[in-house]
């Protein structure tokens, strides 16, 4: 279990450091100490994340907003925080705000979105 | 380093895939809420809306650290939305006022003083005003989001105290509708069913609400049930397009207020194709017109004949057709149980207790009441109007348990309560908040104390009140725990308050359900509980004003501990004292009894053994309501026995169709409606410095329909300039098929000047419950320029 998650934490610096690598014309851009988010200005902050990311991943916009939490208005901001906090993949500790009995009934060597697909939050197949 | 959003959104696509290939952080036990092994838990009510969810918070050192749902408790089930997820952030947060502030002047600085020092001026200011104005020249106004006990105890010093019944509240602003309407059809404030209903209900008829934001958790509830039962059918009713309608089979779209003619409509088809229940009107009904005049079911029907569908379709504006409205009308009478919702947008107007009265008039005509599934439920704003304001006696006219202050045998039962002479609370109500703040304008208030509240911000028509407000003629004190508009513009003095959490007491939500929050930390040092407040500046005030009998209002609590023996000495007297035999009887519901429940009680609950199974589900019904029991007339299953109705019959009422105060005309063409969104409380002092609230809606927006956007040249982005009789804003607009085209929506919690919708609303108020008409004015909208980079304002 430590070794797979010292290789996933390898791997995640390893993508987080390829996807802001890109130079636009104001050079390279980094990412915060703090957040798993690129960079963006003071401005751009104050927008509400699906402002952006309706068109940068229109696709989990779209399951999101169809899925219960669409229609329920859980926001981005509840799994994955805001700029200074922002985390790519949520913890337990997110679902659980809302979800304690649930996470107590289901498997604990599991995540949650590995049977709740993330976005759509239906049960999967598996 | 920053970079564009054009780049920004080529590199979160990588990113997001990123996360779709795997790249994870482990299911590690430090993430497992329930299993963090130092955080204490304690349970309490969300600080927000009306719903009363349960939720618990984590404490950790002495700090809290999270926040949970409580998944046992029948208002939530363990869910929680948005602002309440977020709202403990507030906590630790370092615009805390943590000593008392007083400048002489509004003009001034504020300079910290000592609480001795703070109180000593609070009362000899009130003291002064007495002594050479008058008692009715001091005023008390307060807030839904008080705690009973210190919406009581205030309302206690200022009638009992300074005998003046100028004590008035927020919800003044947002429910008194609802209790006219409650009063007049039902005899009885307050709902007779509550959420449980949904679960049962085959229809859900919602107006005026957009549930989805201002109540996620019991539009949850509905979400649920509609998904789970493709077959109930969910009607929305509201001239915006909201969130609330993306699970509506039916969304009724009408020109702002023209639903009054849509009611009767329904009432007209109801009637004509025979669907009322008959032995139910028989059995328990009058049917009243005007101020309570009698007539005859012929009568009404004759009233009715006017309202078809067609004519109702064409008074309402196009959207809607006679077809349509005779189908909503039939599911509504024909289901198994029909469930309305409503808030603000039948509330804040000026025919608000009409149009509540119609809705009830639906479930009277078909027997949808008092059976599982089908109830008549106004959705409460704040998380304690109800419990603090209604029940606790925060209104110019109340007293507490449902008392009227016009009533003498009513008061002398509350002077005797308290120990105090007969004959010393006034006869006369106080003025209610419109006319309170009026009485401020025209220097008749020389002293105020305006607690958890900002008026200077959310009172319509704002800029004719702050006038008076910010001038020196009415001396202020305002209890918080953040400074606002109100405290900015109009305080002379503020006293830092303990927050939610800090201190103990209880909320009572929309479904007669009182619920406590026990201290669970110390409030920052130097902030105080409200309770303490309110009576050292008692024992303040009877040494200034030589009185004895106010030293008698604050005697049964002198030497109490302020974080839980003193509120807990508070609530015995009010629920054993003063609702005793009172239609919401709480005396069952002791701090004992409210620390063991999961979800608190409805009332009524006469006994602790009765309170222990959660109190009373439907009010009305033998066997499930113990005062239909103790207070029925006869053998009947449902008793009616509220204060307002002698004949103990549910009031079926001939109201017409009637047009809002300001209609829109060639200079103001369009209709201005105003409302909540799911990230902002109120006016933002405490939602507006949490950053994940913040920034999912920063400033207020000024929502148009695309085909009047096109006609304007407005694009989304542009700035625009609302501008009504009274005043102008200017914000960002956000074009889309949300209102009704010829109407524009603006949210309400946006602090800047330039921003602050209610300096455009209307002040015009409902003759009855004197609930102000917010949701309906003129205006005229320009743009102004494209989109510019704004910044949050938060005082």
């Amino acid at each position: 279990m430590k070794k797979l998650f010292g290789f996933n934490l390898l791997l995640a610096v390893f993508f987080l450091s390829w996807v802001c690598a890109g130079a636009g014309d104001s050079g390279s851009v980094g990412v915060s100490a703090t957040s798993a988010h690129p960079e963006i200005t003071e401005q751009e902050k104050l927008l509400p994340c699906f402002e952006c990311h309706k068109e940068a991943t229109p696709e989990i916009y779209n399951e999101w907003f169809d899925s219960l939490h669409g229609i329920g208005m859980v926001k981005c901001y509840q799994c994955h925080g805001t700029y200074e906090n922002m985390k790519i993949e949520p913890e337990a500790s997110d679902c659980m705000v809302c979800h304690v009995d649930q996470i107590k009934k289901c498997p604990q060597d599991k995540k949650c979105w590995s049977c709740h697909t993330a976005h759509t939050f239906k049960r999967n197949a598996k | 380093m920053t970079q564009s959003r054009r780049e920004f959104l080529k590199r979160t696509a990588a990113l997001s895939a990123a996360a779709y290939v795997g790249v994870t952080l482990p299911f590690d036990e430090k993430g497992l809420v329930y299993a963090a092994s130092e955080t204490v838990w304690h349970r309490g009510s969300c600080r927000l809306c009306g719903v009363g969810c349960r939720v618990e918070l984590g404490v950790k050192n002495g700090t809290p650290v999270a926040l949970r749902g409580v998944p046992e408790s029948r208002t939530n089930f363990g869910y929680v939305c948005m602002k309440g997820m977020h709202f403990w952030k507030v906590m630790n947060h370092a615009d805390r006022l943590t000593t008392p502030l007083y400048r002489a002047s509004k003009k001034d600085k504020f300079k910290p003083i000592s609480w001795d020092e703070a109180l000593d001026i609070a009362a000899d200011k009130f003291a002064t005003a007495v002594k050479e104005h008058g008692n009715d020249s001091v005023a008390y106004y307060g807030s839904g989001q008080a705690l009973t006990e210190e919406t009581y105890f205030f309302q206690k010093m200022f009638r009992g105290g300074l005998q003046t019944n100028n004590v008035e509240g927020n919800p003044r602003l947002c429910m008194a509708s609802a209790v006219g309407g409650y009063l007049t059809s039902f005899g009885a404030d307050e709902p007779i069913g509550g959420y449980a209903d949904i679960e049962k209900a085959d229809c859900i008829f919602i107006i005026g609400s957009n549930m989805a934001e201002a109540h996620p958790v019991v539009f949850r509830r509905v979400m649920r049930r509609k998904l789970d039962n493709p077959d109930v059918t969910v009607i929305n009713a509201d001239p915006r397009i909201s969130l609330t309608s993306r699970i509506a089979d039916i969304h009724l779209q009408f020109h702002p207020g023209t639903d009054l003619a849509l009611l009767n409509a329904m009432a007209h088809v109801i009637v004509k194709e025979k669907l009322y229940d008959e032995a139910f009107l028989k059995d328990y009904v009058a049917i009243k017109k005007g101020k309570a005049v009698s007539i005859d079911f012929a009568e009404y029907e004759q009233f009715l004949e006017k309202y078809t569908p067609e004519y109702a379709a064409k008074i309402m504006g196009g959207k809607v057709t006679p077809d349509q409205i005779r189908e909503v009308a039939r599911r509504f009478a024909t289901s198994k149980g029909t469930l309305s919702f409503w808030t603000m947008g039948l509330n804040q107007r000026k025919q608000g207790v009409w149009a509540n009265n119609l809705v009830h008039n639906l479930h009277i005509l078909t027997g949808q009441l008092l059976k599982e599934g089908a109830d008549s439920l106004s959705l409460t704003g704040q998380p304690n109007a109800c419990g603090g304001v209604r029940e606790g006696g925060g209104l110019c006219h109340i007293l507490p348990g449902h008392r009227l202050v016009a009533k003498e045998k009513l008061r002398n039962q509350v002077e005797e309560a308290w120990g105090i002479p007969k004959g010393r609370i006034p006869p006369k109500p106080g003025y209610h908040t419109m006319a309170m703040f009026t009485a401020v304008n025209e220097k008749k208030i020389k002293a105020m104390w305006v607690h958890c509240t900002s008026p200077v911000q959310s009172l319509p028509n704002c800029n004719l009140y702050n006038e008076g407000m910010a001038k020196d003629d009415c001396f202020m004190v305002c209890t918080d725990i953040f400074p606002t508009l109100t405290t900015e513009l109009a305080a002379n003095l503020i006293l830092p308050t303990a927050f939610h959490f800090e201190k103990t007491g209880v909320y009572g939500c929309t479904e007669r359900r009182s619920q406590i929050t026990r201290k669970a930390i110390d409030p920052p040092k130097g902030a105080k509980p409200e309770v303490w407040i309110i009576r050292e500046w008692g024992r303040k005030l009877a040494e200034k004003l030589n009185d004895p009998v106010i030293a008698q209002c604050i005697k049964p609590f002198e030497g109490l501990e302020e974080g839980y023996e003193l509120p807990k000495a508070i609530w015995d007297e009010y629920s054993q004292k003063l609702t005793k035999g009172r239609d919401n009887d709480l005396r069952g519901a002791s701090y004992e009894v409210l620390e063991q429940m999961y979800d608190g009680v409805q009332w009524p609950a006469p006994t602790e053994a009765f309170a222990l199974t959660g109190g009373t589900v439907k009010k009305f019904v033998r066997g499930m309501d113990p005062m239909a029991d103790s207070h029925g007339k006869d053998d009947k299953p449902y008793q009616f026995y509220g204060p307002a109705h002698p004949d103990q019959k549910l009031w079926l009422w001939q109201r017409p169709q009637a047009d809002p105060e300001e209609i829109p005309d060639a200079e103001y063409p369009f209709y201005l409606s105003t409302g909540r969104i799911i990230d902002h409380w109120h006016t933002m002092s405490m939602t507006g410095r949490v950053k994940e609230l913040l920034r999912a809606n920063p400033y207020s927006y000024i929502e148009v329909n695309p085909a009047d956007a096109k006609r304007m040249g407005i694009k989304p982005g542009d700035m625009v300039e609302i501008t009504s009789r009274r005043g102008t804003n200017i914000m960002p607009a956000k074009v889309y098929e949300g209102p009704i085209e010829g109407m524009v929506f603006a949210y309400w919690h946006d602090q800047h000047p330039d921003r602050m919708i209610n300096k455009v609303t209307k002040d015009a108020y409902d003759p009855g419950s004197k609930e102000p008409e917010f949701k309906i004015c003129a205006c005229r909208i320009k743009r102004v320029s494209g989109p510019k980079a704004l910044k949050p304002y938060i005082v």
